[in-house]
């Protein structure tokens, strides 16, 4: 199970700047939909690489679904190699994202972003318009589901 | 009984995700908006838990009896 609160927590006390998307913004706004990881859009400036390596460095994060005793090294070079990694961690499994369809990257995602007041701390998450232009714009079959809710959610706060 | 639908903020909905929206339990979303953000990560979290639970109790079960 993955623990949102200690992983929301240990990005905060490293001051990563990150946008909570995904399923895990979902259940913000109010989704009664499961999800088994936290997804992450990370701005990608070096100074922010090294936060984020700093804040999963003790929690053994690691590619997901790799094979055991692959050669992963967790630290900026890495990071600054790839784009989108998706990594299990001891405290459960979290997407990093570079960007997402329907809503780019971090700077692209930030005017519209919302603050959520959260496990004693702040983050930013993607607002409820946001995360339907995104789950319209990824148009997987689960994404449908999804949106058909998330619709249903916006439709019930007006 | 469900309350009156409301308007769809979408003016061109999609037939798929309107064909999935009739389904969606309205009552579970009503149930989460009452609540704090802390509140509905802490539900999901607490659903999680019973989820692995009951996956771990499913395999069990599926084993050889001695």
């Amino acid at each position: 199970m993955t623990d949102f609160e200690a992983l929301l927590k240990a990005l905060s006390r490293h001051q990563v700047a990150f946008i909570v998307v995904g399923g895990a913004a979902a259940i913000a706004h109010g989704s009664a939909r499961l999800t088994q990881d936290l997804d992450i859009v990370y701005e990608r400036s070096p100074a922010n690489l090294d936060g984020l390596v700093a804040a999963l460095a003790e929690y053994q994060p690691y590619l997901r679904g790799a094979p055991p005793g692959l050669p992963f090294l967790w630290d900026r070079v890495t990071l600054t190699r790839g784009l989108n990694f998706t990594l299990a961690t001891s405290l459960g499994d979290i997407d990093l994202l570079g960007e997402i369809p329907g809503g780019g990257a971090y700077d692209d995602l930030l005017p519209d972003a919302i603050e959520l007041h959260v496990f004693q701390t702040c983050c930013l998450c993607l607002s409820l318009p946001q995360l339907i232009r995104a789950k319209r714009a990824a148009g997987r079959p689960k994404d449908l589901e999804a949106l058909a809710e998330l619709e249903a959610i916006e439709e019930e706060e007006i | 009984m469900d309350r009156p639908q409301r308007p769809n903020p979408n003016p061109n909905p999609d037939p798929v995700v309107a064909a999935y929206k009739k389904d969606i339990d309205r009552t579970l979303i009503r149930e989460n908006l009452r609540l704090t953000v802390e509140e509905r990560f802490r539900k999901a979290m607490a659903l999680a838990r019973f989820a692995d639970e009951m996956r771990r109790a499913g395999r069990e079960a599926k084993l050889p009896r001695p």
